[in-house]
Formats: structure tokens, C-alpha cells, sequence
């Protein structure tokens, strides 16, 4: 399967071959398939070669390129699809952003083959991992939001130009440059009537079990091709008209309407309240003037149903619903009045969604109020552009920001601090429907891998102010982040003299490192010992002592106003006064000497347990004391001792053994911890 | 780490130290030969060894190192010495290290708030990729961050904490050493960096293909302690594993089997891949979109590996492993410990032999050569060919059986100083005077014998 070229000789090969698609040519695109291929060594290089075409071609030409990828991912599949999997949310709607209405459908028609399993594949997952399609699918309805929105303004401020609304479907899709006539290359987006085109394989158009270009199947036009017609809908597979539930939506938003109306009459200054109303009442009116395919009706039902207080509730809504707090709106300037009736036709242009990225993307501010947008913007958006250095960009920050500016304008929820994941997203409305509602989404947060950072550890606590978005993935990883390395450096800025331990600036922190400090100078005092005493290499652990050992890195145990370290050889030490007071944790250092090395308790006849004591930084016999050249259990001493008898006069062996037992394991884990 | 030998340098062999000035993003790359050092010192700016802070002003002396001190901010740095080979890199992988390591964090928050086990990252890659340092810049961050990493070394061709054939796993709270690789494992003194306490097993053979039948079960072995240690302890839960390997499971596919193995033992969701694109893509379509035991997704991330790695040369690993022997009874520069020697009788000793067929030693000892339904162990009694070779004492009785051989802890190594097959007895060196204890023992051929050990 290797060419045994370098991977850069491969993707400079197919880079050029890649000049040649300029338009949808099936012989093109498989050709191109089989040598993606016959090269999976250098899957890789020649995923970005494909990738980077596509951000780089002229508009026409992005169709032919995004087919071949679909082609490679569903032909070749691992790793092409993993590859392409990583950004496909910035190939995807970098391209979609810049093509014109006929071409997105066709975009929106291979999205949702995306969705599918491979035709004909024993693989049941789908062409691409559902996190990556439902951020794409997530992104294009938050957009249709607001295009909804933009589009409503724009009819606002010229009324003469409200045709513009009202071109009906037959019309040519709107170019992408607004003008009049569409582009002249435009006629080879739409598929000819011959098997020269590549057309994306889908299990919906029950096309292309042997491979697509194989496949002299006729194509399925007219599924798509009129998709923008109302009157001319045809409803996909599976979906019934929900008929009934029209006029109980109805009187639902009609409740709705009448209720807010009454919140807004008390509370006339309250923004969110008002923005509901609003959305409600553009939404009485399209459902008034429009007749809805089914899953549009679904959604507003769905969206209804969240608004809708619990008497009002319709019928079971199937989809499941996170719960989610009202919007937080910001103050800005609302469209006053609905002025007159949106129509769903080409409510979604495609110099709307353009700026809508380009605002959202420049900054994190709310989203500017509609009526500044220019009508149409003439130039590219720049967002989705960026260089390859930064790739990561565009799939994580502009999906964020677009986000937070559509929080901002009170079209999606705030951030929900349940750290719970947000459940299985509804069903998307079928994809070449160009419109959607007004106001906030049903839709959980996109997923994307991104764990919440909320959730500060204790242990980490100067990890809450600075806000780490750094992904498993490589193009995450690639990027330089100066504030997340302070984390380890300044960030700690209490650093230890000697060994270069940073501590927080927190009083915890501070207390942290006087006991480190503490630790340090006991141990140069205890090394001159030790060199004098001579010391050795220990026995290692076995594994319940390593299982139940516990590291202490902030020496806290070490720090003891009196404590005085005697000589550890000749006397039982305590880490504290309060612990002397329990014999149990009274220790001595195991001794050196072999004649005490291998002793058993003169009073109970039982060894002593050799425990690693992280404080000493030494092994040392616990609950044992010595006394008089003898060492013995501290606790059968004093026990003994209690009893008024001296040591000679011995309680009960067995009696003291079982306590000792019993006690055993408690005890090895405080004098570890 | 090792070095690019194109882009070496002499440096003149002065006693007057030199000043190194490091721009930001760059790190100096070092070499010390065995048996001599050099002295560093960082007169201002931040500098790191494999994620380690270096303190200010601090003299950190290198023998047998070769290292790179890397800095983020800038540095000057005074080093006196001679380095073998010295020279300042601008070209690193430390901003994708440093991210995988806050992206660890993420997932160790978002653990914290469910309550699971923190990641459990598998790093691969071939021999000589880096994956040690890898490993180690991980751990000296997350300890950094106030975490406690478990860090897991299988590979047995060099020791972490213990010596070269032993399999480890240590729970790292506090700064790794910076002279002395992962630092020390406890000692009957006070120690001036904090001691780790690694749990140590021993396979006594260079490569996992050596004798899967051993190296799998320990791998099993340790993945349970492990996990035991990741469920009572809080602060490992939270942060998870680093597990570095050898490269040999890394180079060819038939060894995948012990990556599979592995990553299914300790439910690995992070798998780190250093420096092959072809092992990448292997690893993406078999662990790619696969879910741990535990119902969590693996993840497969390649990492490019650091210009600062090249083939090391066998020299200098093999003098690594002896000082590593050496260091283990004698300890460090700058703290030696006593070791004690004493005579002991052939029948005092309970000695198992790994078989390992194609071992030379194996074809030597009596009943060392068997084929079909090998035992593990075979019995084996003292002999010349013992000399110098190391012995592991196991956490286990003297009557166990084989399973429960392989699979016991180890609670120290012994050394053969001599054997005197004429009067039956053996001189050897234990690190703890007293009576050796009345276990059994493990005899490998890994590490190969240390020489002159023992004057
Ligand atoms: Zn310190
Ligand atoms: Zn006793």
C-alpha cells in the first residue's frame, strides 16, 4: 500500500491533482478516492491537503472538494474519517458560509448522510461520530436563528424591498455576491441529468450499495430540489403530519401570548419578558401565515412545550428536554413591533449568516442589534479563515463565541451549571429546511469534549481563575498558552529557596510551606545524624502497605511546635503531644543492630510492625517503645502499666493481642496518612 | 533524552564556569559521562528538567546524565564541567507536553466532578522516542498542580526507582529529584529530596516478548494494586496513572497484544503515541471510538517526539543499569548508604530461575532447557554462574506455588559477590544487615551481571 514516498512528496502530488476538480466530476472525485487509498501511510498529510482545499478554493469549487472528502471518508473511511473528523466542523462551515442557498442544501443533503452508516457497510456507526455532525447540525440551526431575526429586520427597515421576502422558490438560489444573476458556474452545482456526477452516498436515497462510483443510479433530485417551496413540500419518510395538534399549538401560544402579556403589564421593564413575548408573537404569526412541514412543527411544539406552564402543557413531548433557565437577557435594542409577516422563504442568506459568524467571531461581545448588520454585506467573512498554525480556532472558539453571543441576545439559555452531560439532542428537522424559530433552542450546549471547568478542585485552586480550554486533541494541543503555564510558575509565586517549591499565595499556601520549610530544616539536622550513623538502602513495601500508604506532600505532619527530634535510636519519639498520648502512635526507628532487629514484644511475644513513616522519612516500628535496652508494644506497655503492675507483671497475652489485631489496620493507616 | 550527534559540541575543558543565556521556549541539552559531573546553576529566570523546577542559585550536580533543561520564561544559566555534548535547542515539543498535561487536568476536574477515576494515560512509542521523559514531565506537572499522579514504568529495561528488570509503580506527590532521575526509594535516613515508595515487582528479562507468560500476569499484577491503590486513595483517584512502557511493545505488531493487554488492565482511556505515524494509525484503528471497562471513550493522541532524542548507544545504557545496581546498595553521590555482605550457606538459599529458553544462562543451568508446557520457575541450586548477578526476594513463603511466585512483590534485591562451589557458600550483599530473610528468591539474566560490584 506504500508509495514509499515521504509524506510531503505524496500531498504535493495530490495537492496538484486536487487543481484539476473543478467542477463535480464523478471520474474526477474517484480517481482521487482510489489514490487517498492506495496512500494510508500518508492519510494524514493528505487529509490537510484536502481540508486546506476546500478552505481555499473559490466558492464554486468547494462542493466538488467537499464531495471527495465525503468519497474518501465513506470509501476509504479509518483513518480518513478520523482525520477529517478532527476539523470538520471549520471545513464544513467555512464552505458553508461562502456558498450560495442551492449549494448549502446540497451541503445540508451530504450532513445528514454524515449521520448514516455507510451504505452497504457492515459497520453500523455512522460516517462520522455523532459529536462531530450534532455541532455542525447545532451550528446551522443557532445561525437560522438568528438569521430569522436579521431577516425580520431587514423587512423592517425597507418595506419596499420586502419582494426580497416573497421570491418565490422557483427563483434561482441567491448567489453568493449579491448579484442578480447567479454565478456561471453556478449551473454545474446543480446536478445535470447524467451519471457524471458525484452524488453522496446515503442509506436515506437507498442508492449506492456497491460504492459510488460504481453506481449509475438515477439521482434523487427531486428530493431536494425544491426543498425552499412551501406548497411543494415533500415530507421525508417517517414523519406524519401531526394533524390535530395544529390547533392545540395554536391555542397553546395563543395561552402563552396572553399570559406573558400579563407578566409584561406588571414587570414593563423587564427585558427577558419582553423578548418573549416578542418571539411568541412572530412565532403566532409564521404559524399563522405558513403552512410547517411536521418537524418544524415538532420543534416549535417542543419549544412551546418548555415555555408553557404546567396546566398548559400539550400532550407528551417525546424529545427529551434539558431543563433549562430562562435566558439571561442583556439590555439591548428590540425590535419594537412586528411590522409584518416573515415569510420562510430564503430566510437564510447567505451573506447573513456570513456576518453573523464575522461578528461573533471578532469578539466576544453580544451579538451587534441586527439593524447595524449592512444589507448584504459584500465582503468574504473572515472568521472561518484562519491560517493552518491555529486550527483549533475554528473548532472551539467561534463555536464558543457564536454561542455566547447568541446567549447574549437571549436566543439560548445561560450556561447551565447541572455538570450533569446535557441528554441525547432531539432529532434535527430534516436538513434542507432553511428556517427555524425566533427565539431560544431546544438544543443542549454543543458537546464538543470540552469538560466543564467549573469544577475547580480544592487541590487546584488556582486552576479556577485561569481558564484552561485545552482538548485531548492535536490541534489543541498545538497551540501556545502562556496563561496556562503561569499556572505552574507565577501563578504559585510562594516558591521554597532550596528545592523550588511553588506554593499558592493563599494563607493555605502559606502554612503549606512553613511546614515545607519546617520539613526541610529537620532534615538537615537529622543528616548529620545520619551520616555519623551510617544508613541503608530499605525493604521495599509490600503491596497492602503500598495500597494503603498515603503520600504527604505538604509535610503538615512534620510540623510540630515542640517537636524536638531526640535521638531516634535510643528513644520513642511522637510526631505531637497529642499523639504521645496514644502509645499506638508512638514509633521508634527499626534498629540497626540485628540482635533488637529480630526481638518480639516481651510482653505479648509478638513482632512488631514495621511501618514506612513518611514524617521521619524512615521505617519505624509502630506502637513500640523502648525502655531500659528492651523495646516493647507502647500499648502492652502502658497497658501493663495501667494495671498498677509493673512490666514484669504481664496482662493477659491474648487479651492484648486481639485488641492489637483489631486495632491494626486503623493504626497503619493513621500513621501513614 | 539524548542528542542530535550533528549538532554536537566540545566544550572547552575549563574549570571557569560558562554562562548559558536561554531564550524563552528554548532548552539546553546535556550529556555527562559516567565518572565525571557537572555543576549548573540557575543565576535568574525559570528553568525546568523534565517539568522539574530548578530553584535558584542552587548548585544541581550531573554524573552519567543526559538531560535538557528547558525553560519557558528565559534563563541565564552558570555551568562548570565538562559535558560531553552541549548544545541549546530552540525546536521543541513542550507546548504540546505542556497541553497534554492541561488537558489531563481538564479531565481530572471533570473526574473530580463525577466522581470517577482520573485518566489513565498509556504513552508508547519505539525505543529512544522520549517516552521516559514524557512520563516524567507529566508527573513533575501534575505533582506541581498539588496532584498525585500514580506513575507505572513496565518497562524492565530500565528501572524506575528500583533496578533495571523490575516493574514499578509509585505514587508522586512531592518534586521529583532533579540530580538523580525519579529520586530514591526509602532508606533508613532522612533524605534531602522526598523519598518515593515505589511497589516493585521483578521480571528479570529485558523485553516483554521474553516471557509473556510472566510479563502478562504482572502487568495484571500491577495493574490490580493499582487500581486498589486509585480506590481508597482520594488524591490518586483523582489524578489518574502515567504509564510509561518499553519501546519493543511499541515496534511491531506482534507485540500490539501486550499493548491491548495492558490498556485493558488498567482501563487506559489515554493513550499517548510518541514519535511513530504509523504506530499512530495502528493504535487509532484499534483503540479508536472503543470504550474502557468502565464505559469511557479512548482517546489516541500522537506526540511528536523532542529533536533531543536519539538512538542512545549501548555503552551508556549498560553503564546506566550497573550504576542504577550500585546505587540501589550504595546510594548516590550525596548520600551512600552501608551495605552489608555476609556468608551464607547453599542450602540456606531458596533460588528460582525464570525460564527464558533462549537465554544463554537458560541453556546452561541444569533443567534450564525445557520445551512444551514450561514451568515459570525453575529450581535451581547455587552456582558459579550466579556470580555477580543480582537476586530479587520475594513478599512471598517459601512452600508458594509458581502462580504465586510470579506474581508476589518484591521486597528487595541481593547480590552474588561470590560463590565458592567447593566449600558450598556464598558471599553476599544485602542492603539491610541482619539475617537474610527466609523467602524465596527470583534469578533473572536482566539485568545482565554487574561486575565488581564488591571489591
Ligand atoms: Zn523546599
Ligand atoms: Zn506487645
Amino acid at each position: 500500500m506504500s508509495s514509499g514516498l515521504a509524506s510531503d512528496e505524496v500531498a504535493e502530488d495530490y495537492k496538484n491533482s486536487l487543481e484539476d476538480l473543478t467542477f463535480n466530476s464523478r471520474w474526477e472525485i474517484s480517481n482521487l478516492t482510489v489514490i487517498a487509498k492506495e496512500n494510508m501511510d500518508h492519510a494524514l498529510a493528505i487529509s490537510r491537503v484536502i481540508e486546506n482545499h476546500i478552505k481555499s478554493t473559490p466558492p464554486n469549487r468547494k462542493l466538488p472538494a467537499l464531495y471527495l472528502l465525503d468519497s474518501v471518508a465513506k470509501n476509504v473511511g479509518t483513518p480518513y474519517t478520523l482525520f477529517f473528523g478532527r476539523n470538520l466542523y471549520q471545513t464544513f462551515m467555512n464552505a458553508y458560509s461562502l456558498v450560495d442557498g442551492s449549494v448549502r442544501r446540497k451541503l445540508e443533503e451530504m450532513l445528514k448522510t454524515w449521520k448514516e452508516p455507510v451504505p452497504g457497510s457492515m459497520n453500523s456507526r455512522p460516517v462520522f461520530p455523532t459529536e462531530v455532525t450534532r455541532s455542525i447540525d447545532n451550528a446551522l440551526i443557532k445561525a437560522r436563528t438568528a438569521a430569522v431575526q436579521m431577516q425580520q429586520q431587514q423587512a423592517r427597515n425597507d418595506p419596499l424591498g420586502r419582494g426580497r421576502g416573497v421570491i418565490p422558490a422557483q427563483t434561482p438560489p441567491i448567489p453568493f455576491r449579491n448579484t442578480p444573476t447567479p454565478p456561471v458556474a453556478g449551473a454545474r452545482y446543480t446536478p445535470p441529468q447524467t451519471t457524471q456526477v458525484y452524488v453522496p452516498q446515503s442509506n436515506g436515497n437507498g442508492n449506492g450499495i456497491t460504492g459510488i462510483y460504481g453506481g449509475s443510479q438515477p439521482l434523487n433530485q427531486q428530493a431536494y430540489a425544491n426543498p425552499m417551496s412551501a406548497s411543494n413540500y415533500q415530507q421525508p419518510d417517517g414523519f406524519e403530519q401531526p394533524t390535530g395538534s395544529i390547533d392545540s399549538l395554536h391555542n397553546d401560544i395563543a395561552n402563552l401570548i396572553a399570559t406573558t402579556r400579563n407578566e409584561f403589564a406588571t414587570n414593563p421593564y423587564d427585558e427577558g419578558i419582553r423578548q418573549r413575548l416578542k418571539a411568541l408573537l412572530d412565532l403566532q404569526s409564521i404559524l399563522q401565515s405558513q403552512q410547517l412541514p411536521p418537524d418544524q412543527l415538532k420543534l416549535i411544539k417542543d419549544q412551546v412545550a418548555q415555555l408553557t406552564p404546567a396546566s398548559f402543557t400539550p400532550a407528551p413531548i417525546s424529545t427529551p428536554i434539558p431543563p433549562q433557565p430562562q435566558p439571561q437577557p442583556q439590555p439591548q435594542p428590540q425590535p419594537q413591533q412586528q411590522q409584518h409577516q416573515p415569510s420562510l422563504q430564503n430566510m437564510f442568506p447567505p451573506n447573513a449568516l456570513a456576518a453573523l459568524l464575522a461578528s461573533t467571531a471578532a469578539s466576544q461581545q453580544p451579538a451587534p442589534p441586527p439593524v447595524q448588520l449592512p444589507v448584504p454585506v459584500t465582503q468574504p467573512p473572515i472568521p472561518y479563515t484562519q491560517s493552518p498554525s491555529a486550527p483549533v480556532q475554528g473548532i472551539t472558539s467561534p463555536e464558543n463565541s457564536l454561542l455566547a453571543s447568541l446567549r447574549a441576545a437571549g436566543m439560548l439559555p445561560a450556561p447551565s451549571n447541572n455538570p450533569a452531560p446535557p441528554p441525547p439532542p432531539p432529532p434535527l428537522p430534516a436538513a434542507p429546511l432553511p428556517t427555524t424559530l425566533p427565539f431560544q433552542i431546544p438544543f443542549p450546549l454543543p458537546h464538543i469534549s470540552t469538560p466543564p471547568n467549573v469544577h475547580a478542585s480544592p487541590a487546584q485552586p488556582c486552576q479556577g481563575r485561569v481558564s484552561n480550554d485545552v482538548q485531548m486533541t492535536s490541534a489543541s494541543l498545538k497551540i501556545s498558552r502562556p496563561h496556562l503555564i503561569s499556572l505552574l510558575y507565577e501563578g504559585q509565586p510562594n516558591q521554597c529557596a532550596s528545592c523550588g517549591r511553588r506554593f499558592l499565595n493563599t494563607d493555605e499556601g502559606k502554612k503549606k510551606k512553613a511546614a515545607h520549610l519546617d520539613w526541610h530544616f529537620k532534615v538537615n539536622q537529622r543528616m548529620v545524624e545520619a551520616v555519623k550513623r551510617g544508613q541503608n538502602r530499605s525493604w521495599y513495601v509490600d503491596e497492602m502497605e503500598w495500597i494503603k500508604s498515603r503520600d504527604d506532600p505538604d509535610d503538615l505532619n512534620a510540623q510540630s511546635a515542640n517537636g524536638t527530634h531526640t535521638n531516634p535510636s535510643t528513644t520513642a519519639v511522637s510526631l505531637s503531644t497529642a499523639m504521645k498520648k496514644d502509645p499506638k502512635m508512638q514509633y521508634i526507628p527499626v534498629p540497626n543492630d540485628p540482635a533488637l532487629a529480630n526481638v518480639n514484644c516481651p510482653i505479648c511475644q509478638e513482632k512488631f510492625e514495621t511501618v514506612w513513616h513518611d514524617q521521619a522519612q524512615e521505617w519505624v516500628w509502630m506502637d513500640a517503645v523502648k525502655i531500659g535496652g528492651k523495646v516493647y508494644h507502647a500499648s502492652c506497655h502502658a497497658e501493663a502499666s495501667k494495671d498498677g503492675a509493673g512490666i514484669q507483671r504481664v496482662a493477659t497475652p491474648e487479651k492484648v493481642l486481639g485488641k492489637r489485631k483489631a486495632e491494626a489496620s486503623t493504626r497503619k493507616h493513621a500513621a501513614c496518612a | 533524552m539524548l542528542f542530535v550527534t550533528d549538532s554536537r559540541v566540545k566544550s572547552q575543558e575549563v574549570d571557569t564556569p560558562t554562562i548559558h543565556e536561554l531564550q524563552k521556549g528554548s532548552e539546553w541539552r546535556f550529556e555527562v559521562a559516567f565518572g565525571t559531573s557537572v555543576e549548573v546553576k540557575l543565576l535568574s529566570g525559570t528553568a525546568e528538567l523534565f517539568g522539574t523546577e530548578l530553584a535558584l542559585n542552587q548548585t544541581y550536580t550531573f554524573i552519567g546524565a543526559k538531560a535538557a533543561i528547558y525553560t519557558w520564561n528565559g534563563c541565564r544559566l552558570e555551568v562548570s564541567g565538562t559535558c560531553q555534548v552541549e548544545y541549546t535547542a530552540e525546536e521543541t515539543p513542550m507546548i504540546s507536553y505542556s497541553n497534554t498535561h492541561f488537558a489531563l487536568e481538564n479531565l481530572r476536574q471533570s473526574a473530580v466532578a463525577e466522581n470517577r477515576e482520573g485518566p489513565r494515560v498509556l504513552v508508547v512509542g519505539p525505543e529512544n522516542a522520549g517516552k521516559t521523559s514524557l512520563v516524567k514531565i507529566l508527573t513533575a506537572y501534575a505533582t506541581r498542580m498539588g496532584r498525585q499522579p500514580i506513575v507505572v514504568n513496565l518497562d524492565s529495561r530500565e528501572g524506575m526507582l528500583s533496578i533495571p528488570g523490575s516493574l514499578t509503580a509509585t505514587a508522586f506527590s512531592s518534586i521529583i529529584d532533579v540530580e538523580e532521575g525519579w529520586g530514591s526509594s526509602p532508606t533508613s535516613g532522612p533524605s534531602l529530596v522526598p523519598i518515593k515508595l515505589p511497589l516493585v515487582y521483578y521480571y528479570g528479562l529485558p523485553s516483554p516478548e521474553d516471557n509473556k507468560k510472566i510479563y502478562k500476569p504482572l502487568a495484571t499484577r500491577l495493574a490490580l494494586s493499582v487500581s486498589s491503590r486509585l480506590m481508597e486513595d482520594e488524591a490518586a483517584k483523582e489524578t489518574g496513572c502515567l504509564i510509561d512502557t518499553p519501546g519493543a511493545i511499541s515496534q511491531g505488531k506482534a507485540n500490539y497484544d501486550v499493548i491491548q493487554h495492558v490498556v485493558s488492565e488498567f482501563s487506559v482511556n489515554v493513550l499517548l503515541v510518541l514519535g511513530s505515524e504509523r504506530l499512530y494509525s495502528d493504535m487509532l484503528r484499534r483503540f479508536d471510538g472503543s470504550k474502557t471497562s468502565n464505559d469511557e471513550n479512548i482517546t489516541v493522541i500522537k506526540l511528536s517526539k523532542s529533536g533531543g532524542c536519539v538512538d542512545r548507544d549501548e555503552t551508556f545504557l549498560k553503564q546506566a543499569r550497573q550504576a542504577a545496581i550500585r546505587e540501589y546498595f550504595f546510594g548516590e553521590a550525596n548520600r551512600t548508604l552501608s551495605p552489608h555482605t555476609q556468608q551464607v550457606d547453599f542450602g540456606q538459599l531458596l533460588i528460582y530461575k525464570i525460564t527464558e529458553p533462549n537465554s544463554l544462562i537458560a541453556s546452561l543451568m541444569p533443567g534450564g532447557e525445557v520445551e512444551g508446557d514450561v514451568p515459570l520457575f525453575g529450581k535451581v541450586e547455587p552456582s558459579v554462574l550466579m556470580q555477580n548477578c543480582v537476586l530479587a526476594i520475594l513478599h512471598a513463603d517459601l512452600g508458594d506455588s509458581q502462580e504465586i511466585l510470579r506474581d508476589a512483590s518484591v521486597m528487595g534485591f541481593v547480590y552474588v559477590a561470590d560463590v565458592d562451589d567447593k566449600k558450598r557458600k556464598l558471599r553476599i550483599l544485602a542492603p539491610v544487615s541482619g539475617r537474610l530473610p527466609a523467602r524465596p528468591m527470583v534469578l533473572g539474566s536482566w539485568p545482565e551481571p554487574a561486575l565488581n560490584l564488591v571489591g
